[in-house]
């Protein structure tokens, strides 16, 4: 790559970075993204619950908090962009659930600021009439507020087409471009990575979990984060009427979530434990597995470990891991002028359009020409999803393109027309077919479809199959063919 | 697609399907298909180039591949419907079933349909083993078709988690291939799989099997890098303190398969919770009329030979279904699992004719009977949960019995005889 030149340049394709790459997509700006992975929301994003949550359920969302700002700010905005972007969102409702009489004073205080801030009026129920929407309710617990409004959304995918919308309206967005540093030069950074330089006049860093070390590369560090760790457990499909809002239960620790809910592919996920970890860790440990099935058990008694069908881990940037106080970073640098770092921990999907519209208003205050593009398309069309058609769109789907006929996943019924639509897209590993399709994501995790959707990206991308990595680079799933390994032996 | 108008609906076309097909094509039935979702078919059995199949079925020892292409001919000479890359993805209890291919969508009613989907292997999920969630963690069955079909060896260091028969000769397979494999981990006191697969497969290529061991821990961020095992007590429970590490590029697990069973649920079909497969009668027919099962849909086997005389029958009376317009409903015997036993199928069966039944015991033992009231006794040296057992009732002597509308079936030790 030549020297790249460019006026704003995000660092990190989680959901943050591109929610602001398509914000600003809307304005005639140049814009470049970058991203180290070889797809977007594969960081911080990956391991997001989905929740949209509505920022009245802990009294840690004080009014006066930059980020209860922003993300009450959000909410609105969150159903018609996933509409926009043909990204699954569901109201489903979420109960806040109490153990006992210490507890609902805690939901009565939340109950009475919600309403003083003009958010809606819960109501606090008695256990009787939780358990007409749950049923299958632990016997410890008492009560809880109930609020409607409460909503699901696939935090990966609407990073993907977050990202898709930014590059149709002209953000450049580059993948598996690592920054190895920064300087500054005059009012200009030059940022060099493993694809070349690119020089800049404003950098928007959103690095999730390296935003501190993408921050210190030029000086711009005027915050600490902690990377803290959190376990989610998906359950089988089977369980799915099970629970049907979410339900939380105020955790022991602070911080922590103490949650189960519906996802929008079907099934159930519960955790969320945490710890304060060595960043990169993404393993989970036995102690963390045990808790986050304790807890669950604590909300839904009648849950077995064997369904369970895995466990996943993932960061969240903190400031106070102790005591679970937190404030985001949404600003400019204090100590580097150019530089916006922006980084908000809990809960970055549903925060996330008020974040990039926060970000917009910024850089127009840092002298940013914001002028709107009249060519701006906010939609994007989804891959088509053969499992949610009638027979009859089944039918045409198949006329048009008969690949979309030849089923390769059995269990989440997806077909090679959308795998190889998905592949077009972008998605150039095993993972990234998988987030944008479901395939393998089902109750035998890859066992039919692997070997086929391993196959189609070969074909479609035009590799060796050998080549064909599950994740990032490092990550390969066949390393020989077969007869290498015993050449050398064979001439002997 | 013709699916329009067909006698029988197959659906897979693995041994299971293929005896099914052409058991009730012999027996009469002018329109019979077989929809598979594979490429060709055979299911499992292209990809089992090993030998041992046969032995019995065919008084013969031959491959998978060898054993799958006799039925494949017959097939063809009888003129059975194939539809393949077809998948059903809906049944309802009225045999209304939807299948799709490249040509189109499809719904149609047949007057009889035999299950025959087969099994699937048990995932890491189930097991939920602590650590990361690193590229080279495969199925044992995965890893067999990427390295026998489609000619790829995965790594050349190799643990596999679990002795289940696909397990142990995989790791043939790769020490053949020029892999080490590392060991081979058991958290029961004894393997999962056959014996002669224990032999054949592990000692005769000096690959340790590590009994009472389990993995406890998964290591790499990209690629794995090493699996902790450790000791288990007689619960199963790993004992801290006993980990080693073992390092890895490649993990199998083959920790057990299980009916696939997704399409007969959605169709009302009551399964079993001891086979995970329907619950069957003497006709093999499930509690859906008209809808019949057979193979490792219904209870997973461990030799072919017994899939394809099983779903023989299925097919054979799915056709006499068709050709009387339904089953007569006769005297019925449950028989329940006593002593010893794990599963016993089919779980109904009629005193009218002569059936065989499949057993399969919870634990090992020596020298045991197999005990079914006042009809059958066998001695065996040993049984065990890998090997099932087959034990053919005379119907005189039922006739005899079934005043009983209940008979338990015991696994008894010898000495009480």
């Amino acid at each position: 790559m030549a020297l790249l030149e460019t006026e704003i340049l995000i660092v990190g394709g989680g959901v943050l970075g591109c929610a602001i790459a398509r914000e600003l997509s809307r304005y005639k700006v140049d814009v470049t993204l970058i991203e180290k992975k070889p797809d977007l929301g594969w960081g911080i994003t990956k391991a997001n619950a989905g929740i949209v949550c509505q920022g009245k359920d802990t009294l840690e969302f004080r009014p006066e908090y930059h980020r209860s700002k922003l993300l009450w700010n959000s909410l609105p905005k969150m159903e018609p962009l996933c509409r926009e972007l043909g990204v699954p969102f569901q109201t489903i409702g979420g109960v806040e659930a109490c153990k006992n009489l210490e507890q609902k004073g805690k939901l009565d205080k939340l109950i009475k600021r919600t309403e003083k801030l003009g958010l809606g009026k819960d109501e606090f129920h008695w256990r009787p009439e939780l358990l007409l929407l749950e049923p299958d309710l632990a016997p410890e617990i008492i009560g809880g507020v109930y609020d409607p409004e409460i909503a699901i959304t696939d935090p990966i995918k609407l990073t993907i087409a977050l990202g898709e919308s930014a590059r149709k309206n002209g953000v450049e967005v580059l993948l598996d471009c690592e920054v190895e540093n920064i300087q500054k030069q005059g009012f200009e950074f030059l940022v060099r990575t493993n694809q070349g330089e690119i020089k800049t006049r404003y950098l928007v860093n959103a690095a999730g979990e390296n935003i501190d070390k993408i921050a210190r590369m030029v000086g711009g560090d005027d915050f600490v984060l902690f990377p803290v760790k959190g376990l989610i457990g998906i359950l089988d499909k089977k369980l799915a009427g099970m629970v049907t809002h979410l339900i939380a239960v105020l955790p022991e620790q602070p911080g922590a979530l103490n949650i189960i809910s519906p996802t929008v592919n079907g099934n159930l996920l519960f955790g969320i434990p945490i710890q304060i970890n060595r960043r990169g860790d993404y393993s989970s440990t036995k102690e963390m597995q045990e808790v986050a099935l304790r807890n669950l058990r604590g909300i839904i008694p009648d849950i077995s470990d064997k369904d369970v069908i895995t466990f996943f881990s993932g960061f969240l940037m903190m400031q106070n891991f102790e005591i679970g106080w937190h404030e985001c970073v949404v600003r400019m640098s204090s100590l580097v002028p150019g530089l916006l770092n922006a980084s908000v921990g809990y809960p970055g999907v549903s925060a996330a359009p008020g974040v990039a519209e926060e970000v917009v208003e910024i850089l127009k205050k840092e002298g940013v020409k914001i002028e709107p593009d009249p060519e701006f398309n906010p939609r994007i069309e989804p891959i088509p999803d053969f499992s949610a058609l009638d027979d009859q769109a089944r039918e045409k789907l198949i006329k048009q393109d008969p690949r979309h006929g030849h089923i390769i996943c059995r269990c989440e019924t997806v077909s090679e027309g959308e795998i190889v639509e998905a592949i077009k897209r972008g998605a150039t590993t095993m993972d990234g077919v998988k987030y944008r399709t479901r395939a393998g994501m089902g109750r035998c995790q890859g066992g039919f479809c692997g070997p086929r959707v391993m196959q189609i990206l070969a074909r479609e991308l035009n590799l060796p199959v050998s080549e064909i990595r599950k994740r990032e680079a490092g990550t390969g799933l066949m390393l020989y063919e077969s007869k290498e390994l015993i050449k050398g032996r064979m001439a002997s | 697609m013709k699916l329009e108008g067909i006698d029988l609906a197959i659906i897979g076309g693995g041994p299971a399907g293929m005896a099914a097909a052409i058991r009730a094509k012999e027996s009469g039935l002018e329109r019979v298909a077989i929809i598979e979702r594979g490429e060709y078919l055979g299911g499992l059995l292209d990809q089992c180039i090993h030998n041992g199949f046969g032995l019995f079925y065919f008084k013969e020892d031959l491959t998978g591949p060898e054993y799958g292409a006799r039925f494949e001919a017959r097939i063809k000479d009888l003129g059975i419907e194939v539809l393949l890359e077809s998948m059903v993805i809906e049944l309802r209890p009225d045999r209304e079933m939807v299948a799709v291919n490249r040509k189109g969508y499809f719904r149609t009613q047949p007057k009889a349909v035999v299950l025959a989907m087969g099994c699937r292997e048990r995932a890491r999920g189930s097991l939920a083993i602590p650590g990361t969630r690193p590229a080279g963690i495969f199925t044992a069955g995965t890893a067999q078709r990427l390295v026998n079909i489609e000619g790829y060896i995965p790594g050349k260091e190799i643990v596999i988690l679990g002795s289940g028969d696909i397990g142990m000769i995989m790791a043939r397979r790769l020490a053949l291939e020029g892999a080490k494999v590392k060991a081979v981990v058991e958290k029961l006191p004894y393997t999962g799989g056959l014996i002669r697969n224990q032999v054949q497969c592990l000692a005769d290529f000096e690959i340790p099997l590590m009994l009472s061991h389990t993995v406890t821990y998964i290591q790499g961020n990209d690629r794995i890098q090493a699996v902790e095992v450790s000791r288990v007590d007689e619960k199963g429970e790993p004992i801290p303190g006993t980990g080693k590490l073992i390092k890895c590029d490649t993990l199998f697990l083959s920790v057990g398969l299980l009916p696939e069973n997704e399409l007969s649920q959605m169709a009302g079909i009551e399964l079993d919770p001891l086979t995970g497969g329907p619950l069957m009668d003497e006709y093999y027919q499930t509690n859906v009329p008209g809808i019949f099962a057979g193979g490792n849909v219904v209870q997973v086997h461990d030799l072919v030979d017994n899939v394809s005389w099983q779903a023989e029958r299925a097919g054979e009376y799915a056709a006499r279904f068709v050709a009387q317009g339904g089953l007569r409903k006769r005297a019925r015997i449950t028989l329940i699992p006593g002593r010893n036993i794990k599963s016993i199928v089919p779980q109904k069966i009629s005193p009218k004719e002569d059936v065989e039944i499949y057993l399969r015991v919870e634990r090992p033992e020596k020298n045991v009977r197999v005990h079914v009231p006042d009809v059958a006794r066998k001695a065996f040296l040993v049984v065990s949960p890998s090997e099932s057992i087959k034990i053919k009732l005379p119907a005189e002597k039922l006739k005899k019995a079934a005043l009983e509308k209940e008979m338990v079936i015991d696994c008894l030790p010898k000495k009480g005889d």
